[in-house]
């Protein structure tokens, strides 16, 4: 009961803390490496390619996906009346935000 | 290689599509729906069973789309832009993004379909992971439509 209960809440808090800080990556560029696909070479956080585009895509969701983990860890092991009271929900509705911010970040696109 | 690349990635991502069909139709579809007919039949699996082989697809297909973005973004996406088809990339991006998300998702989606509480959740998450790989493979056909990488 009580590793589900943690599990539960390791659950909700990853989805939702992932999706903030991955908008907030894509934002602020808060990569934690940069592929650059001309050269085949990787740069750590945001460095410049030699040539070519910069990928900071797979930086961002590494971004997330750390500090998400790191959220997520340190709430599942909070004592188990507290992690009980972590609404699920907040797996789904953080990231239904998540997207619509997304989509309003680049609605640029769709109004040209 | 790039080619054969992309036909494992649209072949996976046809597989995932059908999983989560089946599993987000068991959802919505009610119970007591006409027996015998097409729709009832379709919509009468056991959604429980679908979930791993959801989550090892949705992975591996965002492996695969993952390692075939590096060869977008170095030709097909330059066409869209000299194209200027803008409506097109801009979908393409939120695709991205969409599938990023919905990584994050897969641990709370196989929380809630291994217990019995949740059923709401269970149905919501299960409808966005839907969304997020319908939109996936709509769009990228239709990039693919625009710009192939074998082409």
């Amino acid at each position: 009961m009580k590793a589900s209960s943690r599990l539960a809440a390791f659950a909700a808090t990853f989805a939702a803390a992932y999706a903030i800080i991955y908008v907030a990556a894509v934002e602020q560029n808060w990569a934690l490496f940069t592929y650059h696909p001309a050269t085949n070479t990787f740069a750590a956080l945001t460095g410049a390619a030699p040539a070519g585009p910069s990928m900071y895509w797979y930086g961002w969701m590494s971004t997330a996906a750390l500090g998400a983990g790191v959220i997520a860890t340190a709430v599942s092991l909070l004592p188990e009346g507290l992690t009980r009271r972590i609404w699920p929900g907040l797996a789904w509705t953080v990231p239904l935000c998540a997207m619509a911010a997304l989509a309003f970040l680049l609605k640029g696109y769709f109004l040209r | 290689m790039w080619l054969a690349l992309l036909i494992i990635h649209g072949l996976l991502a046809f597989l995932l599509l059908g999983a989560i069909t089946h599993q987000v139709v068991s959802l919505w579809a009610p119970p007591h729906a006409r027996r015998g007919n097409i729709f009832a039949r379709f919509s009468a699996v056991p959604g429980a069973a679908y979930v791993n082989a959801i989550i090892v697809l949705y992975v591996v297909t965002a492996i695969v789309g993952g390692w075939i973005y590096t060869l977008y973004r170095i030709s097909a996406r330059l066409t869209l832009e000299q194209g200027q088809f803008w409506k097109t990339f801009g979908a393409f991006e939120l695709k991205e993004h969409f599938i990023a998300l919905g990584l994050a998702l897969l641990p709370a989606y196989w929380y809630v379909w291994r217990t019995e509480e949740h059923t709401r959740t269970r149905l919501i998450l299960t409808t966005l992971l839907a969304f997020i790989i319908w939109w996936g493979f709509i769009v990228g056909h239709l990039t693919n439509n625009i710009r192939g990488l074998a082409t």
